[in-house]
């Protein structure tokens, strides 16, 4: 129904009351129950909606309370004036409702339960670091566009234009063509020692090929420190969180190797029930400070998007331990 | 699919007679396994999965077909997979990054090489597995020069062609390789592969 008929049925309505009792001899004014049958379902209409506006939870329900006892202390009041006042009845209503809509207030003012307040601290928690991952995925992909630009790209340029002076050339100076074709080579290689510079820094080769467990036995093996890897992963790890937690094992064991003066690391598997921990230790000189490095700050904020949690114990005197715990999924 | 075509018209311009070129994991296994060839250059990606389909195609052939010549290309080199394909100490084996296609010469020796029983590893790998274990292995009591030796002898080269890319005799490349091989505690051996064998097995503890 819109609301220009809804307003001429109702107009309609109280004339055609008027009219009868204009009609029909001028007795006691009745037509006016008439207009209070339609302006209770018309303001009844317009408060529900109203309350309906606020947004969903217990405000909603609050705001919807407070409309129907607005509307219950108006439907009282008037038929009090209506019929004429006297002993003043409603009294009786209006202080049940205030009582009702009292306590509903007060039990929505409380400050939240020890529930409530962990599920909203969880909503600011994954509101941040969904803001970070896709903070970080912008950065990312512009690093990337950056070195595809400066690097494969501008050489693959260079690489065109000496096979086409090489072209030229071949016929009126076969040697210098042979330079040139040469100085191509060399170029081609160059690209691509970029392009798998920025592959490698995207996704490394052997994570794709092996997963997780066998991507740190290969970034051990590089190390200048022997590391030690014991345990594997559990075989059905996303490959977001396998990436994550390759960047992180990766960073730690670039700290060992930089900064801990080390001789001996080792990277550790294990799992419970519900997660899954590696642990990066060596026997170092300790003392690391996860607030200074910005490489361990962007690993935690990898690792914050999987819901991943990273802690450092690095006393003064060493050793230094690395461990990183991932939720796992629920089955 | 692109870099095959091309490899078979490189090889057979030098002479080797391409007896199979296959597409997937599978596919080479059987083929391996079937023509016994007397060396395999493989992609280490390869359908049907695009992981590392066809290094595990060859060791399953080796496996079979104990020291059967195979030389995987690759867009990148991995010193686990280099332990891997190394690890039954048959020789053999060769492991490239396949920008090393482009320089002819080099790599058809290397095919050779491995056709032989020989190695071929990629220059990055042995420079990664000289790096890395510097700092705690006896590799520090090399000289420079006998550092460089080592390099070459890791990449699968004799004495004779180590000389002539280091610019010394051959005389003097075997004095350093005896040399290293006293520091390293190492028996020498007259078969190159086994030295490199050694070498590699004493860096990978």
């Amino acid at each position: 129904m819109t609301a220009r008929t809804r307003t001429t049925l109702a107009a309609t309505l109280c004339v055609a009351a008027t009219v009868a009792w204009l009609v029909t001899g001028r007795g006691e004014f009745w037509p006016r129950w008439v207009y209070f049958g339609v302006g209770v379902v018309l303001v009844g209409r317009l408060v529900l909606r109203r309350a309906l506006r606020v947004p969903a939870g217990r405000r909603r329900w609050l705001a919807l309370d407070a409309a129907v006892c607005a509307l219950v202390a108006g439907v009282d009041l008037s038929v009090w004036v209506l019929s004429g006042g006297g002993y003043f009845w409603p009294i009786w209503t209006l202080l049940g409702i205030a009582t009702i809509l009292g306590s509903h207030g007060w039990v929505v003012s409380r400050p939240p339960g020890a529930r409530e307040r962990e599920l909203a601290e969880r909503i600011a928690a994954l509101t941040r670091s969904r803001r970070g991952a896709v903070d970080r995925q912008a950065a990312e992909l512009q690093r990337v566009e950056r070195d595809l630009h400066d690097g494969a790209q501008a050489r693959l340029v260079s690489l065109a234009l000496t096979l086409g002076l090489a072209g030229d050339l071949v016929r009126r100076d076969a040697e210098g063509a042979a330079r040139l074709l040469e100085e191509a080579r060399g170029t081609a290689i160059a690209a691509l020692d970029d392009l798998r510079t920025v592959t490698q820094s995207i996704h490394p080769a052997v994570l794709a090929d092996r997963g997780l467990g066998d991507a740190v036995r290969a970034l051990a093996l590089d190390l200048a420190v022997p590391v030690t890897v014991t345990g594997d992963p559990p075989p059905d790890l996303p490959p977001a969180v396998q990436t994550a937690v390759y960047f992180a094992v990766a960073e730690a064991l670039a700290n060992v190797a930089k900064h801990s003066g080390a001789t001996q690391a080792a990277v550790a598997f294990g799992q419970t029930r519900d997660t899954v921990r590696i642990d990066v230790t060596d026997n170092g000189t300790g003392g690391a400070d996860p607030a200074r490095g910005t490489g361990l700050r962007g690993i935690i904020g990898r690792l914050d998007a999987i819901d991943a949690r990273l802690h450092v114990s690095s006393p003064a005197a060493g050793p230094t331990r690395v461990t990183v715990t991932v939720p796992r999924e629920p089955k | 699919m692109l870099l095959r075509d091309g490899l078979i018209r490189l090889l057979e311009a030098h002479d080797f007679e391409v007896v199979a070129a296959v597409g997937s994991g599978p596919d080479l296994l059987r083929e391996l396994l079937a023509q016994r060839p007397d060396v395999a250059v493989v992609d280490v990606r390869l359908p049907p999965t695009y992981t590392d389909e066809g290094l595990r195609a060859a060791l399953a052939a080796r496996a079979e077909v104990p020291g059967l010549p195979v030389l995987v290309l690759s867009q990148y080199v991995e010193r686990l997979y280099a332990r891997e394909l190394l690890a039954d100490g048959r020789g053999g084996i060769g492991y490239l990054l396949k920008d090393r296609v482009s320089d002819i010469g080099e790599f058809v020796d290397a095919v050779r090489r491995v056709a032989a029983g020989g190695t071929a590893l990629d220059p990055t790998v042995v420079a990664k597995l000289l790096d890395s274990r510097q700092r705690v292995l006896p590799l520090d009591r090399l000289t420079a020069r006998e550092r460089e030796v080592l390099a070459q002898m890791a990449q699968g080269r004799s004495n004779a062609a180590i000389g002539s890319a280091l610019f010394i005799t051959e005389k003097a490349v075997a004095k350093h390789t005896n040399s290293i091989f006293a520091k390293l505690g190492l028996q020498s051996s007259e078969d190159d592969n086994r030295r490199v064998l050694a070498v590699l097995a004493y860096l990978e503890t």
